[in-house]
């Protein structure tokens, strides 16, 4: 392993070392891993930042953070509505349960639907749900007395 | 022989990219993406239809893996929870307090009631408790086995008191 580590600093001097180079042809990416294990501060195993390979976009990790700040949001909401009710207040606990909700089952499915059409169906029906509970909420704050009156009532039982 | 043609052309591409006395490797990339080797997996293995291992049969519960699977189940219960209550209020009839005087109206004993609002409010509670401490493992924090198990249990005793204290509300 260690030849390997000095053939990539001799390469520049144009020199063939053949056997070596074809594990870099065949899987370039398993032999970067085999390197870094090594430790090699002498390689010149400069990693190409992801985007030079053909990695897809961007938007699963910002997905990921999009629902740990929802989520945070939705913690904030909870005592807020306490303080302050309202029909401002009704319509952004609509939105933030529902789509919390959205993207919490859908994480579920996720774990453990298999199989393209199965996906799919379920990703059909998640989405059928979620939007008939959005218009739903919105429904009972226009026409009902709002969801923080709601719990409101329900609770001076 | 094709070995040998790629690697002159690699060596060319090495003395050209020479900076420094350090080559930038251009790996041309001859692997699959990691969307491409995870449909492969499923493909395959969806059609070898191979059994699965025992899993959650035989492995010994933990306090982790119970407030783990609690989590997931207070979600999908509170969720299915608020899409019954929208549901409700485009389906049926009347209005929210129309239905609150009917439920006044079967004059429950204080002992339901009080335990219908524990019920309520405690997997609430949980959920958002347990939320925080799913947060702060996102944050990179609190990964040691002790503190996994000091959170948890500090979740479960906030969530008692908690739902207690909204139950008396």
């Amino acid at each position: 392993m260690a030849s390997l580590v000095r053939v990539s600093s001799v390469c520049h001097r144009g020199v063939k070392p053949l056997f070596f180079r074809s594990a870099y042809l065949i899987r370039p990416l398993a032999a970067h891993k085999k390197d870094q294990d090594h430790s090699s501060v002498f390689t010149a195993q400069i990693h190409a930042s992801p985007s030079h390979y053909a990695v897809g976009s961007k938007s699963a990790s910002q997905h990921w953070t999009a629902e740990r700040a929802l989520s945070l949001g939705l913690l904030s909401l909870g005592p807020l509505a306490y303080f302050y009710p309202g029909t401002v207040m009704d319509y952004s606990l609509a939105a933030a349960l529902t789509l919390h909700a959205h993207w919490g089952l859908g994480q579920v499915m996720t774990d453990y639907v298999k199989g393209d059409s199965k996906i799919k169906m379920s990703r059909a029906g998640l989405f059928l749900l979620s939007s008939v509970t959005f218009a739903g909420l919105c429904y009972f704050n226009y026409h009902d007395v709002g969801i923080c009156k709601a719990v409101a009532l329900l609770w001076s039982k | 022989m094709a070995l040998i043609l790629r690697t002159a052309t690699r060596q060319g591409l090495c003395s050209a990219r020479t900076h420094f006395g350090v080559v930038y490797r251009l790996a041309v990339p001859m692997g699959t993406t990691a969307k491409d080797e995870m449909t492969k997996y499923w493909a395959k293995n969806a059609q070898l239809n191979r059994p699965l291992s025992p899993h959650i049969s035989i492995y010994r519960w933990s306090v982790p893996m119970m407030m783990s699977i609690t989590h997931r189940g207070t979600g999908i219960a509170l969720s299915g929870g608020v899409s019954a209550f929208a549901l409700s209020a485009l389906l049926l009839p009347g209005s929210f307090p129309d239905y609150l005087d009917l439920l006044h109206g079967l004059a429950f004993g204080p002992a339901l009631i009080t335990a219908s609002k524990f019920a309520l409010s405690f997997p609430l509670a949980y959920h958002a408790f347990n939320g925080i401490r799913h947060l702060t493992w996102d944050a990179g924090k609190g990964f040691k086995v002790s503190q996994i198990h000091g959170s948890g249990y500090a979740v479960i005793a906030l969530s008692l008191l908690t739902s207690v204290g909204l139950t008396a509300l």
